[in-house]
């Protein structure tokens, strides 16, 4: 094996992540970041000691592996905090996830009668085309709630109509719990996975860290550099040379314009994928910078204002369904840790701002930005202008990759071509044009990590084999954990049997066929047996009382002619009622499944809005 | 052929395969107690003419009569029959769907 430092490119978390399972595997490598912070989308930015979180991040995971990098990272500095949100419409904060009453009080009489009529007509008549979010929302929750808490700021986020967002994505991100897991649930009380471990649920808590979730990957930056991994801030790749289908070197500028150069044997890119296939030389062909183009990325824009108020909401963020602002979600950043403000007489608020970079306010001034923020915080009715002492601006480039109608195809297109280079990986939320929350982008880098090593991962199949990951079977190979031999079980025990393996016992189906034939079988030979036994002993008037029998089966008597006929009629009879049992109890069986199943779609789609 | 879906599908394909042995005693069980408990019901309840019809079983198992002893017969021959007839079940059902799943 080469002795050349791996090249990464980018110091968010994936590429943080790859670096420092690089380093726990005898591996140097170099990580270049264009910024002159790291942690991308994950840092935490200072403004005059006040600290604030780009998009707000609740450290959570159902990958046993994650779990473990975080407590590993940050120890005692990784800390356990409570979540409320809530949701801002019409002059009215309501409680999310959304509470019936609690909602039905803040939308009033009228309103909520209408709710209830179209949440009903949902239930009854839902819409037989369920192609689109609007839709798949409507059929869900009712056309009003949808209108209501849905569609606004699904669109200020996406910026796209939701008739336009594809059902498939929200599929997918909500999701979350298969029949299995649901069963799991339902039998074993807790929330279990398959391996036993108790699942907690972003609803009522979630961790952080102290200062933000930049500390996790500022500290992650000083263990890689008391591990001999260099980062290397305001390094901005532009061209990637390869040849014969390898990539030999990466070049580019520090932030003062000097030109580097940086040879290696392996790659890791964090990249956009527009923005790689940009710096490939010699370039791709055509068709595949074609695709790049199409890919397209959500930009973000945070307006933090510095408030004189100890406390100005209870919530750690409020999502902003008003119409009549632009905002689309406001952040407490203390409310997350108390130590993100210097000062505890201060508040500080990051107003959320969805944009396109074409859009007009993405260019404006920072001091208009901050009026903004001022005149719609005050038009909701969070602050008085007058307490604003400060604020500042931050802009975030492709924070979002767009799920568009082309992006699969496009998606699809680059990667069959970044493929061709055997020395490089894309990985994290825009190396793979993924919607991957940060947990999944650090299992990219793990598992590029260890690809370097001979390992076989499939860096694209996290977060599409959904319940895969989510559910945490990650205790198995492929999804980020090594494999540990098993215990033999000893002479004279017996293993337990799994949850699933109950599960998988207590759902078997009967097969009515065989049922219907052991039943029938034993009828008519029972039946038979009876008559023979009757005509065999004889006497004066045989079998009067089992005579009686031809009121059910005709034809039938106590005589031998009768005994054949019996024999397929309690035959015919008895193979009905084996297959009719042997149905219903199956059918019994489904529905129960079916139920729990509905009931666990129910409860995840509680927090329907903090996927979105 | 469209193959049927059942809802339980995804998290188990397993067919049912029956204990014939456990079928047979939980068979044996049903009779026996069963016709204890029917011959000893009609001797509780007395009257004229105790069992006409119960007492009809004689005809199949040899000593059974609707008195306290005949219960206790009874309680032998019911536990028999329902023992053969949940082990032929059981038997029958397990090696048809030993055929049908090949």
């Amino acid at each position: 094996m080469s002795h050349s430092p791996v090249l990464i490119i980018g110091a968010g978390p994936a590429g943080l992540t790859a670096a420092y399972e690089l380093a726990k595997l005898g591996l140097r490598s170099i990580v270049l970041e264009a910024d002159g912070q790291v942690g991308g989308l994950a840092r935490t930015v200072n403004y005059q000691g006040y600290r604030f979180d780009i998009g707000g991040h609740r450290f959570f995971s159902k990958v046993p592996l994650i779990n473990a990098l975080w407590q590993e990272i940050l120890g005692e500095d990784f800390l356990v905090r409570p979540r409320l949100s809530r949701i801002h419409y019409g002059g009215h904060f309501f409680d999310y996830p959304l509470k019936t009453l609690n909602a039905l009080a803040g939308l009033g009489p009228l309103e909520a009668l209408l709710v209830g009529l179209s949440y009903t007509k949902a239930k009854l008549l839902p819409a037989k085309e369920e192609t689109n979010f609007a839709q798949w929302v409507s059929n869900r929750f009712g056309s009003r709630l949808y209108q209501i808490f849905f569609k606004t700021y699904t669109e200020k986020v996406w910026g796209i109509p939701c008739t336009e967002i594809s059902a498939d994505w929200a599929v997918q991100r909500i999701r979350n719990l298969s029949l299995s897991e649901a069963l799991r649930n339902a039998l074993f009380g807790a929330q279990q996975a398959k391996d036993g471990r108790v699942i907690t649920t972003l609803i009522d808590s979630f961790h952080y860290p102290r200062y933000g979730p930049g500390m996790m990957w500022e500290r992650c930056e000083e263990l890689l550099a008391g591990r001999g991994a260099a980062t290397l801030r305001g390094v901005r790749i532009e061209r990637m040379r390869h040849r014969h289908g390898r990539v030999e070197r990466i070049c580019g500028r520090t932030a003062v314009g000097a030109p580097v150069e940086y040879e290696g044997e392996h790659f890791i890119s964090t990249m956009p994928l527009r923005d790689l296939i940009h710096t490939l030389e010699p370039a791709p062909p055509a068709e595949v910078v074609q695709a790049a183009n199409r890919l397209r990325y959500r930009d973000y824009l945070t307006v933090v204002l510095i408030v004189k108020r100890a406390v100005v909401f209870p919530d750690n963020w409020i999502y902003i369904h008003s119409p009549e602002v632009k905002m689309g979600r406001v952040q407490n950043y203390k409310n997350w840790s108390p130590d993100m403000v210097p000062d505890p007489s201060r508040t500080s608020l990051g107003l959320e701002y969805f944009l396109w970079e074409q859009d007009e306010e993405w260019c404006w001034p920072q001091q208009r930005l901050i009026e903004l923020g001022i005149q719609e915080c005050a038009r909701i009715g969070l602050i008085d202008p007058g307490e604003v002492e400060d604020g500042t601006v931050v802009r975030m480039r492709k924070a979002y990759p767009v799920y568009d109608q082309h992006y699969s195809h496009s998606v699809t297109t680059v990667r069959h071509y970044l493929e061709s280079l055997a020395n490089l990986q894309t990985i994290g939320r825009n190396g793979l044009h993924r919607y991957n929350n940060q947990d999944h982008s650090m299992l990219t880098g793990v598992y590029a990590a260890r690809n370097i090593v001979g390992e076989r991962y499939d860096v694209w199949s996290v977060n599409t084999e959904m319940e895969y990951h989510e559910e945490g079977r990650t205790v198995e190979r492929g999804a980020g954990d090594r494999l540990v031999p098993g215990q033999l079980a000893r002479p004279g025990t017996e293993m337990s049997p799994s949850p699933d393996e109950i599960i998988a016992t207590v759902l078997a189906k009967l097969d009515p066929v065989a049922l219907g034939v052991a039943v029938g079988v034993v009828s008519g030979i029972g039946l038979f047996l009876l008559t023979a036994v009757l005509l065999l002993k004889g006497g004066p008037e045989i079998g009067p009382n089992l005579s009686l029998l031809r009121y059910y089966l005709p034809e039938f008597e106590v005589t031998w002619t009768g005994a054949f006929v019996g024999l397929i009629e309690a035959g015919v009879g008895g193979f009905t009622l084996g297959y009719l049992g042997a149905c219903l109890r199956n059918w019994g069986i489904a529905a129960y499944a079916a139920l729990v199943r509905r009931r666990a779609e129910a409860k995840a789609r509680r927090d329907l809005l903090d996927k979105v | 052929m469209v193959k049927e879906y059942h809802e339980t599908d995804e998290v188990s394909r397993v067919v049912v395969r029956i204990q014939a042995g456990v079928l047979a005693l939980v068979g044996a069980l049903i009779g026996g107690i069963g016709l204890f408990v029917m011959t000893a019901w009609l001797l509780i309840k007395g009257g004229p003419q105790v069992g006409a019809h119960l007492q009809l079983l004689g005809q199949y198992f040899i000593g059974y009569s609707v008195t306290w002893k005949g219960s206790l017969v009874g309680l032998f021959y019911g536990a028999l029959t329902g023992g053969s007839a949940g082990w032929a079940v059981g038997t029958v059902y397990n090696w048809i769907v030993g055929i049908r799943q090949g």
